[in-house]
């Protein structure tokens, strides 16, 4: 089959742009998920520049909405910056999973790579790990689809900024994000581990959900990942092999 | 106040760098258990639905669990994913069904 051949070495502009290509359906989720981030900053007190520098430096939507209840308290910066590490502790749990792949690169790249890490572009780029182990380009084809994913974050977040006013809250605009995240989880649950860790994740998730500081969905995230593990074991063991 | 805020900025950003990239920048071979290699292949599962589910379950006004439109928005996307593979169409047809629902033009 020479058009296996092909795909299996790509260009990197060729790789670049099917990164672009399937990140761009989610595109619609990450926008709604900009301006209701835009907004919000500006809701809790930032001025237009503020909210624009913190969109622009850190590109980090959680952490943002959870430090900024104590930047208008005029709580203590490390404390802010504890909560803003903690909140974003499953970043090193992705960082942990693509570290092979980025780990013959150069610091300066190994920086950039994962300062652009998302959570759509990291589900996409170890879904193409895991189906094309020998795919041949897989960080310019990450970049295209994390680099599209970061400007079309930071318009729709200053975007958000900008018309804060005018975005009554009842739109509900969170749940496009919510939906594009749907569509991602919905076709790795097809393999019965991958649904057991998941259902676990959900579960501990929501039961944690009075816990400070996003730490729910970290349990989640851990015990979820936990329970595919064992379940994965108990249907080896299970099949005699 | 103003000063004060940068520095804000400054941490969060600052965090935000450690968090994504410790793991990618301490140099030579980390080394952990193979089980733990396994388990990660699970995480993007296991992130992504611990963000959904608490975002479709609770409702931010009480901060309870309740069917709410939300919920319904989410359930027919999922619905709609399984069957037409298209993620304009989960977006869409959930919000749809979410802003029907939140107008009570719908009988849930």
């Amino acid at each position: 089959m020479p058009e296996s051949v092909q795909l299996a070495h790509p260009t990197p502009r060729e790789a670049f742009n099917r990164g672009m290509r399937e990140l761009l359906p989610a595109g619609p989720g990450v926008i709604a998920w900009g301006i209701v981030t835009g907004v919000a900053m500006v809701k809790s007190g930032l001025t237009v520049p503020e909210a624009i520098g913190l969109s622009l430096a850190a590109y980090a939507g959680s952490a943002q909405l959870a430090a900024l209840p104590l930047i208008a308290s005029v709580a203590p910066l490390w404390l802010v910056f504890v909560t803003a590490l903690i909140v974003n502790l499953r970043f090193v749990v992705y960082s942990a999973a693509v570290r092979p792949y980025f780990q013959s690169l150069p610091a300066r790249y190994r920086l950039s790579l994962g300062y652009i890490i998302g959570d759509i572009m990291f589900v996409k780029f170890t879904n193409l790990m895991q189906n094309e182990p020998r795919y041949h380009r897989p960080i310019a084809y990450y970049c295209g689809g994390a680099v599209c994913n970061w400007l079309i974050w930071q318009a729709a977040s200053i975007a958000g900024i900008v018309l804060a006013k005018e975005i009554p809250p009842a739109w509900g605009l969170e749940l496009a994000g919510t939906l594009a995240l749907v569509a991602l989880v919905v076709p790795l649950c097809r393999q019965y581990a991958t649904l057991v860790g998941a259902l676990i994740s959900a579960t501990v998730a929501v039961l944690a959900h009075g816990l400070p500081l996003r730490l729910g969905l970290l349990l989640g995230l851990l015990s979820g990942m936990a329970a595919a593990f064992w379940a994965d074991r108990r249907r080896d063991a299970g099949m005699g092999s | 106040m103003d000063l004060y805020v940068w520095g804000g900025i400054l941490a969060i950003t600052l965090a935000t760098v450690v968090a994504r990239t410790v793991l990618l920048l301490l140099p030579g071979q980390l080394s952990w258990p193979p089980s733990i290699d396994a388990a990660l292949r699970y995480a993007p599962a296991c992130a992504l639905a611990g963000i959904i589910a608490p975002d479709l379950l609770f409702v931010a006004d009480s901060g309870e669990i309740a069917a709410n439109p939300k919920l319904w928005g989410g359930l027919v996307g999922i619905f709609i994913f399984a069957t037409t593979r298209s993620m304009i169409a989960t977006i869409g047809g959930g919000m749809l069904v979410f802003t029907l629902s939140r107008l009570g033009l719908l009988p849930f």
